[in-house]
C-alpha cells in the first residue's frame, strides 16, 4: 500500500493536540501511521476506510458476477456445479447490497455530510468507528463462510422454509444471518449518527431548505434504514432462533407460515431500495447542476419527492409477493401503491432533465456518469412500471425481466451515480483529480457494458428465461432473432465489458496516487460548502466555520451579478481561494477535535467473536460477551474530550467551537 | 442503443418464432387477459421511454458548453413542476384501471374439472378425481410432470407444496402462482386448442431448481376421454419368461419402496404400494404407471422421446397433436413393432445408472446422514446393467 | 475570549435539542419496529400450540400483573430520580436509581420464576409456535429490562466514584427515556399478550 498512500488532512495543521493524560483511560494519540488509522474517529478517514472496503467487496461481488455470467454463456453449461451456483448468486447479491452499495453510500455521507452542512465532524465520532469496524468484521464473518463449510445457498432473499437447516444443511445460512445482524447494528448506529449529525450540528444559516440535495436523501435513507433495520433484525432473529435452537418459527409442519418471512423480508427489503438508490440521486443532483452551471431546477420539488418516495416506499413492499397468494384486494391495492411512487421518481427524472435544459454543459467524466445514471436509471423505472402492473408481474416475476430491471436500477442508477461521485469528489478527499482519459473510457465501457449486459436480460426475461438457473437447455431457446442462446451470450460479454470499465477505474485510482500533481482548489467550479475548505481538508473540517446565506453557497460566495448591456450578467468575482482566504481570515480557536479511541474496534470484535460461538461453539459466544461487555465499560469510562487544561497549548480560554458527545 | 433495443424487444417480441415460452404469445384466455394488460404498458413506456431520452439527447447537444453566458440560475417554475407532476399521475391512472380490473378478472375460479397440484423437491405431481371437461373419472389419477387437461375447457389448478415453496407456470396459458407449503391456491387455466405448452418452477426451490420443469398438455375431449381411459386402465403383467417380466420382480424389488405402480402385485399376490414417506424428504415420488404415456422424465428435464419424435410431436397441428401424443414413445411405431423408435432409451438408460450426476439431489453420504438417511431425490440404486435392461423392458409396458 | 468577533457555532445544537437526547428518540423510533415485528409475529402465531399448553392454561394473570405493575412504579421512581439529578442532588439521584432497578430487577426476577413455572408445565421455548414465539417476545423485552438495569446501576457507581463525563442531569435522563420506553412496550405486550384472549 506504499503507492497509495491515502492521507486525510495534515496531521500538522490541527490547532491543538491533545496531551498525554486524558484521565484513567488513556486514548490512542497517534496521529500517523496504521494507528491513526485503525484508532480513528474522524469521519473523513472512516469515510475513505468504508470507500476503500466497499471497494474490495464490490470487485469481490463482481468477480462473482463474472463467474455466473460465464457458467450462463453456453446451454448447459458446466463451469460451476449447481451448488456452487446457488451459493455464488445469492454471495453476489448479498456482498453487492450490504457490502459494497450501501457502505459506499455511508462512505459518502460520512466524508461529506458533515463537510456540507458544516460541521467539524459527525455527531458520534467513536460511533461512526464503531458502525466502519462492524461493517468490515461483518463483512468478513459473512465471506469466511466460503471456507468453512459451504456458503450461503438460498438466495438473497432467503425465502422459508428453503433457508431451513433441513433444506440448507451447511452452515452459509447461519453466517448470512449473523453477518446481516451485525452489519445491521453498522447501519443502524450509522443512521442515528448521520440523523443527529444533519439536523442537529448544522452550520449558522444552514436551514434545512438550504441543505445541499445530497444531504437531503441521505437524511431520507437514514430514516429508512433507522425503520427498516429492526425489521429484518426481527425476522433474522426469528431464523437464526430455528436454525441454532429448535424454535419452528417457519417450520410448516408445525402450523407454521412462511409468508411470516416473505412479509418481514419485504417490509424491510423494499424500503432497502431506496436506500441503495437514494444516495446517487443525491450525487447526480450535486453533480449535474455544477456542471450544467445552474441550480438543480425544481430543488423544493426534488427534495420533497424523495421524502415522498421515503414514506410511498413502506406500502409497496407486497409487490414482490404478487404470485404468492395474496388475494384480489390486497394485490389491487399494492399493485396502485406500486405505481403511485412512479410519481415522485418520475418528478426527479424530469428536474434533472430540465437542470441540463439552458444550461452550460461541461461534460466531465463525473457528468457523463450522472447522465448515464438518468438514462440507464429511466429504463430500469420503466420496466419497473410493467411489473408494477400485477397481472403482468405474474408473468414477468422471477424472470430474466425482473434481473433485467433491478440491474438497470441498480447498476445502472446506483452503481454509476456512485461512479459520478468518485471522479466529482476525488480531487477534494485526496487533493489529486483522477485522469479523465482513463475516466472517459472507463464511463463509456460501463455504460456499454451495462445496456449490454443487462439489456438483452429484458427479451430473456420475456422469453421465459427464469432466474436462478444454472444451467439453460438448448432446445428450448427458439429460433431467430429471440434466440435464448444468443442473448445469453452477449450479456455475458457486456458483463466482462462491465469489468473492463471498473479495472480501468483501479487503474485510474492507482495512477493518480502515484502522480505528484495537485488537484486545483475548485476544479469543477463547485456549488456546495465541501468545497470552501483545502483539498484534502484538514482535520477540523474549517478553519472558521461558515454563516450560509444561500443554497449553493459556495457557488454564491464566487459569483455575482454584473450590470452589462441589455440586462445583468452573472460573473465570477472571486476565485475559490479568495472567497476561503476571507472566510478564513478569522479563524476559530480552540476547537476540541474528538480523540481516537481504541473501543470501537474492540467492542466491534467482540460480535464476531459471539457469532462464530453460535455457529460452532457457545462457549466462544461467552468469552465474546465477556469482551463485549469489557469493551462497553471502558467505552463508558473513557473520557470523550481532554479537559481544557490537558492540551498542549493549554486551551485556557475555555472557549470551544465543537461540544462532544458523553456517549460519543 | 439501449432504447432502441428496449423498444425492439417489444415491438418483436410477439413474432419470436418456436419459443415454447414466450410470455407474449399467449394461448389461452387467462395469459390473454395478461397480455391485454401488459402489452400496451411496454408500449406507453417505449414511448414515455423516447420522449425522456430525445429531451436529454437534445439538452446535450443543444446547450453544450461552447463558450457562452452563465446560464441564468433559475430554481424552477412552479407550474412546470405542477404539470410534470400531473402527466404521470395522469398516465398512470389510465394504466391501473385496467390492472384493478385484470386483477379481479383472473380471480374468476369458475370451472370444468379441479386438478390438485403439488410442488416437492423437484418435480410437480397431479392428481385428478371427479370431471374434467364432462369426462368422468372414476378413480384418482396420480400423474407427474405432464398437466394432461381438456382443451378450451376452464381448470382449476389447486396448488400446494409438500416441502419448500415452488412457483407454477405455464407462460402461454397463466401467471405463475406459488405453491407454499400449508396453502392451497388456485389459478385457473385453459388452453384454446390441443398442444403442448412448457414451464417450470419459478420459485427458487433449492439445488436442482434449474431442473424442475412442467408442460401443459392440451387435448380435445375426444383425445381426454382416451387418455383418462387409458390412464384407469388394468394393470397388465408382463407376458411370462420376457424379460419384461424379470423386470417386474427387479421394479419391485428396487423401486416400489418408492415409485407406485397401479395395480401390480408381489410373488404372494399381496398389492405392491410404494412407502415414499420412509424414504424422501418430501414424501413421495412419481407414480409410475402409465410411464411411457409422458415425454419426459425427472421433474419433466429429460426427453424419453427422441429429438426428432420431440419435434415432430411439438410442431403437429392442433389437429392431429392428440393421436401423436397418445402414441407417447410408441409413436410412429407401427402396431407390430416390439420396440419403440421414438424411445430416447439412452436418457432412461443414463438415469437409471445414476440420477444424482443427471440432477444433483444431496446425494453425498453425509448430506443424506443429515436427514437420518432420507433422500431427496433418486438415489443411485447401483444398478447393474443387466438390471437395467429389465427395468427398461419393464417400464416401456407402462403406457 | 480571544475570537469574539467570530460566532462561535456548535455552543449550542441547530435544533436546542442535545445531540444524545435526539439519538436516544431516534433509538427508540427504532426499537417499536423490532417490537412490532416480534408483537406481530406473536399475534401470529398465538393460537398455534397444538402438543403443549396455550395461553389460556399456563398465563398467570394476578401474578403477572403484580410484576406489571412493580414495573409501572420503576417509572415514577425513574422519574423522581431524573427530577433529583436535575436538581444537582446527588444523594436522591442515586437513592431512585437505585431503587429504580431494584424495581426493575424484581420485574426481571418475576419473569423468570413465570418462565420457570411455564416449563415445569410443558411449555418449553421449542413446545409450538406459540411458546416459541410468546419467549421471544418477552424474552427480548426481559433482556431490554435487564440492560436497563445494568447502566441504572453502573451510572450508580460511576455517580459515586464521581466519572461521569459529560453532564449527568443528561445522562440520568437518557437512561429515564430509555426505561420509560421500556415500561411502555411492556404495557402493550402485557394488553395484547395477557389481557386479550386468544
Amino acid at each position: 500500500m506504499t503507492t497509495l498512500e491515502l492521507r486525510s488532512g495534515d496531521p500538522s495543521d490541527s490547532l491543538v493536540t491533545p496531551s498525554a493524560a486524558l484521565g484513567i483511560f488513556r486514548r490512542p494519540l497517534a496521529t500517523t501511521g496504521w494507528k491513526s488509522w485503525v484508532f480513528t474517529v474522524d469521519h473523513k478517514k472512516l469515510g475513505i476506510m468504508y470507500g476503500a472496503v466497499a471497494m474490495f467487496f464490490f470487485l469481490l461481488g463482481g468477480c462473482e458476477a463474472l463467474l455466473i455470467r460465464l457458467q450462463l454463456a453456453a446451454p448447459d453449461n458446466t463451469v460451476l456445479s449447481a451448488g456452487l451456483y446457488n451459493e455464488m448468486f445469492t454471495m453476489h447479491a448479498t456482498t453487492m447490497v450490504f457490502l459494497f452499495v450501501m457502505p459506499m453510500a455511508a462512505a459518502f455521507a460520512n466524508y461529506f455530510l458533515p463537510l456540507q452542512v458544516g460541521a467539524r465532524d459527525v455527531a458520534f465520532p467513536r460511533m461512526n468507528a464503531l458502525g466502519f469496524w462492524l461493517f468490515l468484521f461483518g463483512g468478513i464473518f459473512l465471506n469466511s463462510s466460503w471456507v468453512l463449510g459451504g456458503a450461503p445457498d438460498g438466495g438473497w432473499f432467503m425465502y422459508s422454509p428453503n433457508s431451513s437447516a433441513l433444506f440448507s444443511p451447511s452452515h452459509g445460512v447461519d453466517f448470512w444471518v449473523l453477518g446481516l445482524q451485525i452489519t445491521g447494528i453498522a447501519s443502524l448506529i450509522g443512521a442515528i449518527n448521520l440523523i443527529v449529525t444533519v439536523i442537529n450540528m448544522r452550520a449558522p444559516g444552514m436551514t434545512l431548505m438550504r441543505l445541499p440535495v445530497f444531504a437531503w436523501m441521505q437524511l431520507v435513507v437514514q430514516f429508512l434504514l433507522l425503520f427498516a433495520i429492526p425489521v429484518i433484525t426481527v425476522a433474522l432473529f426469528l431464523l437464526s432462533f430455528q436454525r441454532n435452537f429448535g424454535a419452528a418459527f417457519f417450520d410448516v409442519e408445525q402450523g407454521a407460515d412462511p409468508l411470516l418471512w416473505q412479509h418481514l423480508f419485504w417490509i424491510f427489503g423494499h424500503p432497502e431500495v431506496y436506500i441503495l438508490i437514494l444516495p446517487s440521486f443525491g450525487i447526480i443532483s450535486e453533480v449535474i447542476p455544477t456542471f450544467a452551471r445552474k441550480p438543480l431546477f425544481g430543488y423544493k420539488f426534488v427534495v420533497f419527492s424523495g421524502a415522498a418516495i421515503g414514506f410511498v416506499g413502506w406500502g409497496v413492499w407486497a409487490h414482490h409477493m404478487f404470485a404468492s397468494g395474496l388475494g384480489p384486494v390486497s394485490v389491487a391495492v399494492f399493485s396502485v401503491s406500486t405505481m403511485l411512487i412512479a410519481i415522485p421518481t418520475g418528478v426527479k427524472i424530469c428536474n434533472w432533465t430540465l437542470t441540463l435544459w439552458g444550461g452550460k454543459l461541461w461534460f466531465t467524466t463525473a457528468m457523463n456518469f450522472a447522465i448515464g445514471t438518468i438514462v440507464l436509471f429511466t429504463i430500469g423505472g420503466l420496466s419497473g412500471v410493467t411489473h408494477a402492473a400485477a397481472p403482468a408481474d405474474t408473468q414477468q416475476t422471477d424472470t430474466y425481466h425482473i434481473v433485467a430491471h433491478f440491474h438497470y436500477v441498480i447498476v445502472g442508477g446506483a452503481v454509476m451515480g456512485l461512479f459520478a461521485g468518485f471522479y466529482y469528489w476525488w480531487p477534494k478527499m485526496f487533493g489529486k483529480t483522477l485522469s479523465e482519459r482513463l475516466g472517459t473510457w472507463n464511463f463509456w465501457l460501463m455504460f456499454i457494458g451495462v445496456n449490454l449486459t443487462f439489456g438483452p436480460m429484458h427479451i430473456l426475461g420475456m422469453q421465459g428465461q427464469p432466474r436462478r438457473m444454472v444451467v439453460w437447455p438448448d432446445k428450448l431457446t427458439g429460433d431467430g432473432f429471440f434466440n435464448l442462446g444468443f442473448w445469453n451470450r452477449v450479456a455475458s460479454v457486456g458483463s466482462f465489458t462491465i469489468a473492463t470499465g471498473v479495472l480501468l477505474f483501479v487503474i485510474n485510482v492507482f495512477r493518480t496516487a502515484r502522480k505528484t500533481e495537485k488537484a486545483p482548489l475548485d476544479p469543477w467550479d463547485a456549488r456546495t460548502l465541501e468545497w470552501l475548505t483545502t483539498s484534502p481538508p484538514k482535520e477540523h473540517n474549517f478553519d472558521s466555520i461558515p454563516t450560509v446565506h444561500a443554497l449553493d453557497e459556495f457557488f454564491h460566495r464566487k459569483y455575482e451579478e454584473v450590470d452589462a448591456e441589455g440586462g445583468s450578467r452573472l460573473v465570477k468575482v472571486k476565485t475559490a481561494e479568495e472567497v476561503q482566504a476571507e472566510l478564513n481570515a478569522h479563524p476559530d480557536e480552540h476547537m476540541h477535535l474528538p480523540s481516537p479511541s481504541y473501543w470501537p474496534i474492540l467492542l466491534a470484535f467482540s460480535l464476531p467473536i459471539i457469532t462464530y460461538g453460535v455457529i460452532f461453539n457457545l462457549m466462544l459466544s461467552v468469552f465474546g460477551a465477556v469482551i463485549l461487555l469489557l469493551a462497553a465499560f471502558g467505552w463508558v469510562l473513557e473520557p470523550s474530550v481532554a479537559g481544557h487544561d490537558e492540551y498542549d497549548p493549554p486551551a485556557d480560554s475555555g472557549d470551544s467551537t465543537k461540544e462532544l458527545a458523553s456517549v460519543g | 442503443m439501449a432504447v432502441a433495443a428496449f423498444a425492439a424487444a417489444v415491438l418483436f417480441a410477439g413474432c419470436a418464432q418456436d419459443a415454447p415460452q414466450d410470455t407474449f404469445q399467449p394461448k389461452g384466455p387467462n395469459a390473454r387477459t395478461i397480455d391485454d394488460v401488459q402489452r400496451p404498458l411496454f408500449y406507453v413506456a417505449g414511448i414515455v421511454g423516447l420522449i425522456v431520452f430525445a429531451v436529454i439527447g437534445y439538452s446535450i447537444i443543444r446547450f453544450k458548453d461552447r463558450g457562452q453566458d452563465m446560464p441564468e440560475q433559475t430554481h424552477g417554475k412552479t407550474w412546470l413542476e405542477v404539470t410534470l407532476t400531473v402527466i404521470p399521475a395522469v398516465i398512470l391512472a389510465g394504466v391501473a384501471i385496467p390492472t384493478v380490473a385484470a386483477v379481479f378478472d383472473l380471480d374468476d375460479k369458475s370451472n370444468e374439472c379441479v386438478i390438485n397440484v403439488t410442488g416437492q423437491q423437484w418435480w410437480w405431481e397431479y392428481d385428478y378425481s371427479g370431471t374434467c371437461g364432462g369426462v368422468e373419472i372414476t378413480q384418482p389419477i396420480v400423474t407427474s410432470g405432464e398437466l394432461v387437461i381438456p382443451a378450451d375447457t376452464p381448470v382449476l389448478l389447486r396448488i400446494t407444496s409438500r416441502d419448500v415453496i415452488h412457483s407454477y407456470w405455464i407462460p402461454a396459458l397463466n401467471g405463475k402462482r406459488d405453491a407454499v407449503p400449508g396453502r392451497l391456491q388456485t389459478l385457473r387455466m385453459e388452453a384454446d386448442e390441443p398442444g403442448i405448452y412448457t414451464g417450470q418452477c419459478t420459485e427458487f426451490c433449492g439445488l436442482s431448481h434449474a431442473r424442475m420443469r412442467q408442460a401443459a398438455v392440451a387435448l380435445s375431449t375426444a383425445d381426454f376421454q382416451t387418455w383418462v381411459t387409458n390412464q384407469l386402465a388394468a394393470y397388465v403383467a408382463p407376458e411370462a419368461g420376457t424379460l419384461a417380466a424379470t423386470g417386474e420382480g427387479t421394479f419391485v424389488n428396487q423401486c416400489s419402496r418408492c415409485h407406485q405402480v397401479n395395480g401390480l402385485v408381489a410373488a404372494d399376490g399381496t398389492p405392491v404400494l410404494a412407502e415414499p414417506d420412509l424414504y424422501v424428504v418430501a414424501g413421495a415420488a412419481p407414480n409410475l404407471t402409465n410411464l411411457m404415456t409422458r415425454t419426459a422424465i425427472a421433474g419433466w428435464t429429460f426427453d424419453l422421446l427422441t429429438d426428432a419424435c420431440r419435434e415432430q410431436l411439438w410442431n403437429a397441428s392442433p389437429e392431429e397433436f392428440g393421436s401423436l401424443y397418445l402414441q407417447g414413445v410408441w409413436m410412429n411405431s407401427g402396431p407390430d413393432a416390439t420396440k419403440p423408435v421414438c424411445f430416447a432409451e439412452a436418457t432412461l438408460r443414463d438415469w437409471l445408472r445414476d440420477p444424482a450426476a443427471m440432477k444433483p439431489n444431496y446425494a453425498s453420504p453425509d448430506q443424506v446422514a443429515s436427514t437420518g438417511g432420507l433422500t431427496r431425490g433418486m438415489p443411485n440404486l447401483n444398478l447393474t446393467e443387466d438390471q437395467i435392461d429389465q427395468l427398461i423392458a419393464f417400464l416401456l409396458e407402462r403406457k | 475570549m480571544a475570537d469574539t468577533t467570530i460566532h462561535a457555532p456548535g455552543h449550542g445544537t441547530t435544533t436546542g435539542l442535545s445531540n444524545n437526547k435526539l439519538a436516544m428518540w431516534m433509538f427508540l423510533g427504532s426499537e417499536c419496529l423490532l417490537f412490532g415485528g416480534l408483537i406481530s409475529t406473536y399475534m401470529l402465531y398465538r393460537g398455534r400450540h397444538e402438543g403443549g399448553p396455550g395461553p389460556a392454561q399456563v398465563f398467570d394473570i394476578p401474578l403477572t400483573s403484580v410484576s406489571s405493575f412493580v414495573l409501572l412504579m420503576s417509572s415514577l421512581t425513574m422519574v423522581l430520580a431524573v427530577n433529583a439529578a436535575k436538581a444537582k442532588d446527588d444523594r436522591n439521584t442515586k437513592l431512585w436509581l437505585t431503587v429504580t432497578a431494584l424495581l426493575g430487577s424484581l420485574f426481571v426476577g418475576g419473569q423468570v420464576y413465570e418462565f420457570t413455572a411455564f416449563y415445569k408445565e410443558g411449555l418449553g421455548f421449542t413446545t409450538s409456535l406459540f411458546s416459541s414465539s410468546f419467549f421471544t417476545l418477552t424474552g427480548f423485552h426481559g433482556v431490554h429490562v435487564s440492560i436497563g438495569v445494568m447502566m441504572l446501576l453502573a451510572l450508580v457507581a460511576i455517580i459515586s466514584r464521581g466519572r461521569i463525563t459529560g453532564d449527568k442531569a443528561e445522562a440520568v435522563e437518557m437512561i429515564g427515556l430509555y426505561w420509560h420506553f421500556v415500561d411502555v412496550v411492556w404495557v402493550v405486550i402485557f394488553t395484547l399478550v395477557y389481557l386479550i384472549p386468544a
